[in-house]
């Protein structure tokens, strides 16, 4: 009976301690979960870090932009007014067509940029993934509200950049356009947050 | 008929008319000026005496008077100002020997426009004001004409307020890279057009954050409660968040502290006891991190709450703008020199769940060491029983007979 005892002390103290890991793990009040908008809304903000680190890193002080690229997504036509009148589905959608616009820009960027040695091709290649996340996201959420897929446009890109300073100043234009994007893209997505909700 | 022809107002469009069909007699036998003659400062300017070609002798006067600036006669008695300054402008008169006025005209001198220095305010998403200030000062009456576009849009027009010397662009197609306004200043000597280009969203700032109120916390002598309105001019909609940094110190001293908040009120928890405290706020767009941050809501004065306080007349705030009593519990974690979370709610939570973990913690320990307590008594009688029998055993054996 000594040894019995002994035993089930030791045991006692051992399930004591085994469960200390679990009440430090396991938070006890649960978190509340980000909604999808949530997540759309914050991989887009990722996504503008990104773009302004690039444009930082890799400064390209220039008034001047050259219009290499004729098939990005039509910005004049947003205005701040617009943002409170945004329909969900249509403007997923557009959203939606406009990413992967930008996705086919920013792959032929980065494989001119390799072509170039570029120091920017880890980061490129890193925001390209994260595009592509964002992309999936989005298209997660079309389906859950029923939004239809639009034909993506053909992007029209430069045939051949010769020299370094080409590929300096079509990263800098195209990271110029997408930053802005990104900025509308954001602010489009938490005004439809509570729209979203009334949806679901 | 007759009495028509010779009414006062027919007369009057009969003489006009021969006046008018006959230009070549050109002499003018009232005092009138016709017309007004614009002529760069520093520069030869000449008057012609009328569309007279008589060559004879003319005596100009300048405001009635024969003094004139440095000057020659020509031939067709021209008057020749030479290197003109301000002094020279006046109305000049040319006379004919008999002292006959042949013709009058009013000079004006200046510059023609040079490059305006112009500068663009975007108080927020759908408002951009520029202004002006001329380069040149050209002491000539100018007209303007603004013109703005977004990058490879058509050029819209940017209202004028002349006297004010801006112009006002509503509902620009902001999410643009380049912007481009162009001025044109045109007066009598010439015309000049600026372009000004520049990127909207580097220039955005909003305005100071409003009715901004700091109060002490009943009970709380280290704490106070700030808090404030978006600025007017702000639209007030989900799209456009905006950042708060609040800074303040104790009056005195140079050193400011600072909290980041997306929402009003905050409570400051590290105020200095007893000191007069100096509080400023100021905005800027929460997503566009390039855009710029507001000027500094004028400065204010407000003392924590001390236990025997008499409250400084000079700060005592309106009575109309206190907190109400359940103000308190919100947003009441300490932020100094820390960005903070956008999401409030979730903070909260988390900081609930570490006190509950805390608690089941204290608990855990507060079970365990009776536990191992308890062991190690139940192990210490186990030997103490066992030394007893092993006692017994003992003197068991050495009683027997061997």
């Amino acid at each position: 009976p000594a040894v019995l005892l002994d035993s089930s002390s030791s045991l006692l103290f051992s399930l004591l301690l085994a469960q200390l890991p679990v009440f430090t793990s396991a938070s006890p009040v649960p978190q509340r979960r980000p909604s999808d908008m949530d997540k759309l809304s914050n991989q887009t903000k990722n996504l503008m870090k990104l773009t302004q680190e690039l444009l930082r890193e890799h400064a390209f002080d220039s008034d001047v932009e050259p219009h290499r690229f004729r098939s990005l997504p039509e910005m004049s036509n947003r205005s701040a007014n617009d943002l409170n009148n945004l329909e969900l589905k249509p403007t997923l959608s557009q959203l939606h067509a406009d990413l992967k616009l930008y996705e086919h820009h920013f792959e032929w960027l980065n494989k001119v940029s390799k072509k170039h040695h570029h120091p920017a091709v880890p980061k490129l290649v890193e925001m390209i993934r994260e595009m592509k996340s964002l992309i999936n996201l989005l298209h997660r959420q079309m389906l859950r509200v029923e939004a239809p897929r639009l034909t993506p446009a053909t992007p029209s890109l430069p045939p051949h950049l010769p020299y370094q300073f080409d590929v300096l100043q079509s990263s800098h234009e195209l990271l110029q356009h997408f930053k802005l994007f990104c900025d509308w893209a954001y602010r489009a997505f938490i005004s439809l947050k509570p729209k979203v909700t009334a949806v679901q | 008929m007759p009495g028509l022809l010779s009414s006062p107002v027919c007369l009057t469009v009969i003489w006009f008319l021969s006046w008018s069909l006959h230009p070549s007699c050109a002499q003018i036998w009232t005092d009138e000026v016709s017309g007004t003659q614009y002529g760069h400062l520093e520069s030869n300017v000449t008057l012609a005496c009328g569309k007279s070609q008589f060559r004879i002798p003319v005596v100009w006067h300048l405001n009635h008077s024969s003094a004139l600036p440095w000057h020659k006669v020509t031939s067709d008695g021209a008057l020749v100002l030479l290197h003109v300054g301000h002094s020279a402008q006046g109305i000049y008169s040319c006379y004919d020997n008999r002292g006959l006025l042949l013709h009058s005209i009013k000079l004006r001198l200046g510059h023609p426009p040079g490059l305006l220095s112009i500068s663009c305010q975007v108080p927020n998403h759908t408002h951009v004001r520029c202004s002006w200030l001329e380069s040149v000062k050209t002491f000539l009456p100018a007209q303007y004409n603004a013109s703005f576009r977004g990058n490879g849009q058509e050029w819209m027009p940017c209202v004028m307020d002349v006297t004010r010397k801006h112009c006002d662009v509503d509902h620009p197609a902001f999410w643009q890279t380049i912007h481009t306004l162009r001025i044109t200043e045109t007066n009598a000597l010439g015309s000049e057009t600026t372009y000004v280009r520049f990127k909207l969203h580097e220039l955005l700032k909003p305005n100071p954050p409003e009715s901004v109120f700091a109060k002490e916390l009943e009970g709380y002598p280290k704490r106070l409660i700030v808090s404030w309105n978006f600025p007017s001019s702000w639209p007030l909609t989900e799209a456009f968040p905006l950042v708060f940094q609040i800074r303040y110190r104790p009056q005195g001293s140079i050193y400011w502290s600072e909290i980041y908040s997306e929402e009003s009120p905050v409570v400051i928890f590290d105020a200095l006891a007893g000191h007069l405290h100096q509080v400023q706020i100021r905005a800027r767009d929460e997503v566009n991190a390039e855009s710029q941050w507001s000027e500094w809501s004028p400065l204010l004065l407000v003392r924590p709450w001390e236990v025997y306080t008499t409250p400084d007349p000079a700060e005592q705030l309106p009575p109309d703008e206190r907190f109400p009593d359940y103000f308190f519990p919100f947003n009441t974690k300490p932020e100094t020199s820390t960005a903070k979370s956008h999401n409030p709610v979730l903070e909260d939570e988390s900081n609930l769940g570490l006190v509950i973990l805390l608690v089941l913690f204290s608990v855990v320990i507060l079970i365990t060491v009776p536990s191992l307590i308890y062991v190690m008594w139940v192990r210490q009688r186990r030997r103490d029983h066992v030394t007893k029998q092993e006692l017994t055993s003992m003197v068991k054996m050495k009683s027997m007979p061997i």
